[in-house]
């Protein structure tokens, strides 16, 4: 799932994308997965928990970046890690409470997915582009 | 329905289409149509309110829609399932939104409704006496259409 072309050129920030985009990997490897949904919910269960683990640290770790450097805007970029969160929080409260249905848990992994490459590629990207023009990641 | 809303649609395909699945769409032919159906496999239909009101549709081949369900995950797709067709959804879905982003510089406030998703089965939506528009566009692996019928309000 991960390609090169989502690197933006800061290393912690690259290592800790290309290992979220591994966990959203599995996650979905393991939701396609043939066989019964009923035999397979153990495991999409706890893929979940791990990826949404991972997806607090990460964007946690990429805001603190994000002020350390001065990153211009970080608010805007905080917005959208905020408004994801609660779009992955909605989404545990409905399994929580009504039980990991297929299809939801596949709508939920469209969604996390297509989140994910497009932030990564357009928002992220911009971080890159901000600390290259300040002349690279020594700042 | 004025040629000027194609272009924003247009544009935002090609960003998206190269940030997510870098693809290169390229436009093979614009028409006016009397009905506003989908006319491939798998289709996302947005509804447009605000200043322009209108629908704006999706339509895929069914191997074409896998392959990009593929391209973004990695994964082999045998089947347009909920998985599939959440994906082309959002894709839809993003792309309209940067398209009323564009949009809205030429100062015309807009907003979509959910995307529906439609597989196998055709609709017509079209209303009498108004003409819509076919964008046909190519891409590597294969040609999709974008239908759309916006009006001002």
């Amino acid at each position: 799932m991960w390609k090169e072309k989502y690197k933006i050129g800061v290393e912690l920030i690259d290592s800790q994308h290309k290992e979220l985009f591994s966990r959203v990997y599995d996650f979905l490897s393991t939701m396609q997965s043939k066989g019964d949904w009923n035999d397979k919910l153990e495991k999409v269960k706890e893929t979940m928990s791990f990826m949404q683990e991972y997806v607090v640290v990460h964007f946690n770790d990429e805001e603190a970046y994000q002020d350390k450097i001065g990153y211009p805007e970080r608010d805007e970029h905080k917005k959208a890690h905020a408004d994801f969160r609660a779009t992955i929080n909605r989404y545990v409260e409905i399994f929580n409470t009504q039980g990991f249905n297929e299809e939801l848990v596949q709508e939920f992994g469209a969604k996390l997915m297509t989140w994910l490459i497009m932030h990564v590629g357009k928002a992220d990207k911009k971080i890159g582009e901000y600390v290259e023009s300040k002349g690279g990641e020594t700042l | 329905m004025k040629a000027e809303y194609v272009n924003p649609f247009y544009k935002a395909t090609c960003d998206v289409f190269e940030l997510m699945l870098s693809l290169h769409p390229k436009r093979s032919s614009l028409k006016a149509v009397e009905e506003m159906v989908n006319t491939k496999e798998a289709s996302v239909v947005l509804g447009v309110t605000g200043d322009l009101k209108g629908i704006v549709i999706f339509s895929f081949p069914k191997d074409m829609a896998l392959e990009m369900v593929k391209i973004m995950s990695g994964i082999e797709m045998d089947d347009i399932d909920g998985f599939v067709s959440s994906a082309l959804g959002e894709v839809g879905n993003i792309i309209s939104g940067n398209a009323l982003t564009l949009l809205s510089k030429n100062n015309y406030k807009c907003d979509i409704t959910p995307p529906q998703i439609l597989v196998g089965t055709y609709k017509t939506f079209s209303t009498p006496n108004e003409k819509a528009l076919l964008l046909s566009l190519s891409t590597e692996i294969g040609e999709f259409d974008i239908s759309m019928l916006l009006k001002e309000r």
